[in-house]
């Protein structure tokens, strides 16, 4: 454990000399729960009527329908390319569009969101 | 028209010093603004906080094949840096850690390093404790097991004789302006989230605040995305810092994005708003040696290697003659006087054993030295015939004369069709390699179905091979496709750019200015990134945006209720710096709310640093002793306690038997 033995070496005056955290003590190896981890646990509780947790304050998801906009340019998109699944707005766009090798589409469409298969 | 080009700045944090801890400070309160993108840190008694940094931590991954030297010798690993220590984010980047997770500290081993960083840059040097309460931000509805952590890491690690907790927007709110109402709704705009929190009579209403799971770090991490694709030969070069300084610098919110988008539409707003921002570029063009240049060079070293060898022979030439002629002198001697000792001595120094040798050795050499001078003649001849054949091809592209115009015109014509067809074989044969490479296209299908149909021949009635067209089949299949860009074809090409560049000078010229092609051009970008606050939906998020959530939060309230809250609404976090984003929340109120009701959007004074000075001012006020738990009551009612006020989260235990198991 040479990472151990650093912190050691350098460790502040103002520390305690054997403190441990709690949930690290009985295994080193365990990892520090998420944040979804601790969510979770957090809904599985038997909370009274009026508590209000972390997730019950999530926004909404969204009413409106989400305007299409061209994966390129970011102006107003009417169009799809069936081939790649990417929006373009005009046929300048589209000739640009054809040349991409493929790994931008796919990098295009993973940053909308819409790379699975399904969607 | 010569347009301002803007340069990054790629400004580095420059490392704290450790502060020393005057006597003022004595018993003083810490301030902690503890953010999931920096942490603002400074004393009760100082005006300004006199630590900012990232809550970051860069961990050195410990290298397997090292291990056995590192465990020796610990002093060779390299170190940890914390905060402001890391002065190359970028160098970095993988090695990244943070103690959030999202808004909320998971990580509490992180958050130990960054207390650590902390508390020794104040310059506390007590023995086993520090002896100053400690006020730190925490976020909007902690979990209580996040609390409970931190309040074990704090009393328990570093011996804080009391504590207390409160969230950052709501300090900000109360504390950090002149003069704040009792009704408002704060939008406190973070790293990771965004809240929209209703404030009436004073009291935080919990139940109808709402998160967005949308922040800056999004809209930085959207921004580096889309010009990494927009430009993918500069991919390594587009630096998340770099986002996040555009960000900074010249990202803002459109008032009406719509309009905006139509305004870039036209060419000339095109032209005339374009932001070009320069990246680093060397002027050394060694990567663009045309083949020319290449084959000039290929050239030189035929000739050096040839002057070499032309050396060495020389020099074996001489040597062997030398020693012919220490041999003849020998046989000289012996033809006088057989029986001399002298000769036996001289034989054996030249390593020869009888007379009879020495003949073979004389022969041997004789043969050698012909043979090596009828080398240096043939080489020399050889030398003059390759650099005389250059000069000649090169004038008989400069003689080239024409009887008219029209001759000349039809002759470029077809060099430059000749030229053209050699790019686009070229160029397909490139796009082919690629479809190759890949397993979804068409190529590389068509590709696996013969390779596969090669292999499942059944044995018997194979007659492959028989012909010889069979074998044809392993060019169609390999990667290579068949052939590949030939030198031929490219000394053709380079010939024929030679003769189109003669008589059409203009024609192949690259008019580019030195480091022109390493600018980024940012239009709809600089909106299109900060846009992510109102349409999550444009990186795939199903939450609503930024308006529709504040219009969705003023709509669980009274109407009365939601003239109090829309007259006030108040912005701070970092991201409220963004210019046109108060003017774009106002128009955006306007239009939900009921014709000509009252409603005004403020920013906070200094955002980012607003919830510091909020937290600081609220410390200083007369309700702040009450409000700080001790050690003595973290012990007596359990690590989950701290003190209600009006900047905190709520205390609600955790229900009876079913004590969080805090770890997985």
């Amino acid at each position: 454990m040479s990472g151990e033995l650093i912190k050691n070496d350098t460790r502040p005056v103002f520390k305690a000399t054997t403190f441990q955290h709690t949930s690290k003590s009985n295994n080193k190896k365990r990892a520090w729960k998420s944040l979804k981890q601790i969510i979770s646990t957090e809904r599985s509780l038997q909370w009274p009527e009026d508590y209000v947790h972390y997730s019950s304050i999530n926004a909404p998801p969204t009413f409106k329908p989400a305007e299409k906009f061209s994966d390129l340019s970011g102006l107003p998109a009417p169009y799809t390319d069936p081939q790649t699944r990417l929006r373009f707005a005009n046929k300048e766009e589209y000739a640009t569009l054809i040349g991409l090798p493929m790994d931008i589409t796919a990098g295009y469409l993973a940053l909308r969101g819409a790379s699975s298969i399904v969607g | 028209m010569e347009m301002e080009v803007l340069q990054f700045k790629d400004l580095k944090p420059v490392p704290d010093v450790i502060h020393s801890h005057g006597v003022d400070q004595h018993n003083a309160t810490i301030i902690i603004d503890n953010g999931s993108y920096q942490c603002r840190v400074g004393w009760l008694n100082q005006r300004e906080p006199l630590l900012i940094f990232r809550n970051l931590i860069a961990k050195p991954r410990k290298e397997r094949s090292k291990k056995d030297i590192t465990e020796n010798s610990p002093v060779l690993q390299p170190q940890l840096q914390v905060g402001n220590d890391i002065t190359n984010i970028e160098a970095v980047r993988f090695q990244l850690k943070t103690q959030f997770d999202r808004n909320v500290v998971t990580h509490f081993e992180a958050q130990e390093h960054l207390f650590d960083y902390t508390f020794t840059h104040l310059g506390i040097d007590t023995e086993k404790c520090v002896a100053h309460s400690v006020v730190i931000t925490e976020p909007f509805l902690n979990p209580n097991s996040s609390r409970q952590l931190m309040s074990e890491l704090l009393f328990e690690c570093y011996g804080v004789p009391s504590l207390a907790y409160g969230i950052d927007g709501i300090y900000s709110y109360h504390f950090a302006q002149s003069k704040s109402e009792d009704n408002g709704l704060i939008v406190s705009l973070g790293y990771h989230t965004v809240h929209v929190i209703p404030v009436l009579n004073n009291k935080t209403s919990f139940v109808n605040t709402r998160r967005i799971n949308t922040g800056g770090s999004h809209i930085i991490s959207f921004l580096h995305r889309i010009l990494q694709l927009k430009y993918p030969a500069h991919a390594n070069a587009i630096t998340l810092s770099r986002a996040e300084e555009l960000l900074h610098t010249i990202c803002a919110v459109a008032i009406d994005y719509k309009e905006e988008l139509n305004r870039w539409t036209d060419p000339d707003y095109y032209e005339n708003n374009i932001k070009r921002i320069q990246l680093p570029y060397s002027t050394v063009t060694t990567t663009t040696l045309t083949f020319e240049q290449q084959k000039e060079r290929k050239r030189e070293l035929a000739k050096r290697l040839a002057e070499i060898n032309a050396r060495k022979r020389e020099e074996r030439l001489a040597e062997d003659e030398e020693k012919l002629n220490n041999l003849m002198a020998i046989q000289e001697l012996l033809e006088i006087d057989e029986d001399c000792e002298e000769i036996d001595q001289l034989l054996t120094d030249n390593q020869i054993r009888n007379v009879e040798d020495l003949h073979k050795n004389i022969a041997a050499l004789n043969v050698k030295i012909e043979k090596t001078k009828e080398k240096i003649v043939a080489t020399a001849s050889n030398e003059d015939i390759v650099v005389d054949e250059i000069p000649a091809k090169q004038t008989k592209l400069n003689k080239m004369v024409f009887e008219n115009e029209k001759a000349m015109h039809v002759y470029i014509q077809n060099a430059k069709k000749l030229r053209q067809d050699i790019l686009t074989k070229k160029s397909a044969r490139k796009q082919r390699r690629q479809d190759m490479a890949k397993r979804r296209t068409a190529a590389g299908q068509e590709r696996m179905r013969i390779i596969s149909q090669l292999a499942r021949k059944e044995k018997g009635n194979d007659d492959f091979g028989l012909r010889d067209e069979d074998w044809d089949i392993y060019k169609t299949i390999s990667r290579e496709g068949g052939d590949s860009d030939s030198d031929a074809e490219n000394d053709k090409l380079l010939e024929l750019e030679e003769i189109i560049r003669i008589h059409e000078p203009s024609d192949v010229d690259d008019t580019l200015k030195p480091g022109e092609s390493h600018q980024l051009h940012i239009g709809i970008e600089r909106y299109r990134a900060a846009e992510l606050l109102f349409k999550p939906y444009m990186m795939g998020s199903p939450e609503a945006g930024l308006m529709e959530v504040i219009g969705y939060v003023l709509s669980l309230f009274t109407p009365e209720e939601q003239l109090l809250l829309a007259g006030n609404v108040v912005l701070t976090g970092g991201l409220a710096n963004l210019p046109g984003l108060k003017e774009r929340i106002q128009t955006d109120l306007i239009s939900i709310r009921p014709f000509k009701s009252h409603s005004e959007v403020n920013i906070i004074s200094n955002p980012s640093l607003a919830a510091w000075y909020g937290t600081r001012k609220w410390a200083r006020s007369s309700e702040f002793k009450r409000n700080l738990f001790t050690r003595a009551q973290y012990d007596e009612y359990g690590s989950e306690y701290f003190k209600v006020h009006m900047a905190s989260n709520l205390y609600v235990p955790m229900p009876k038997g079913h004590a969080m198991d805090v770890c997985e």
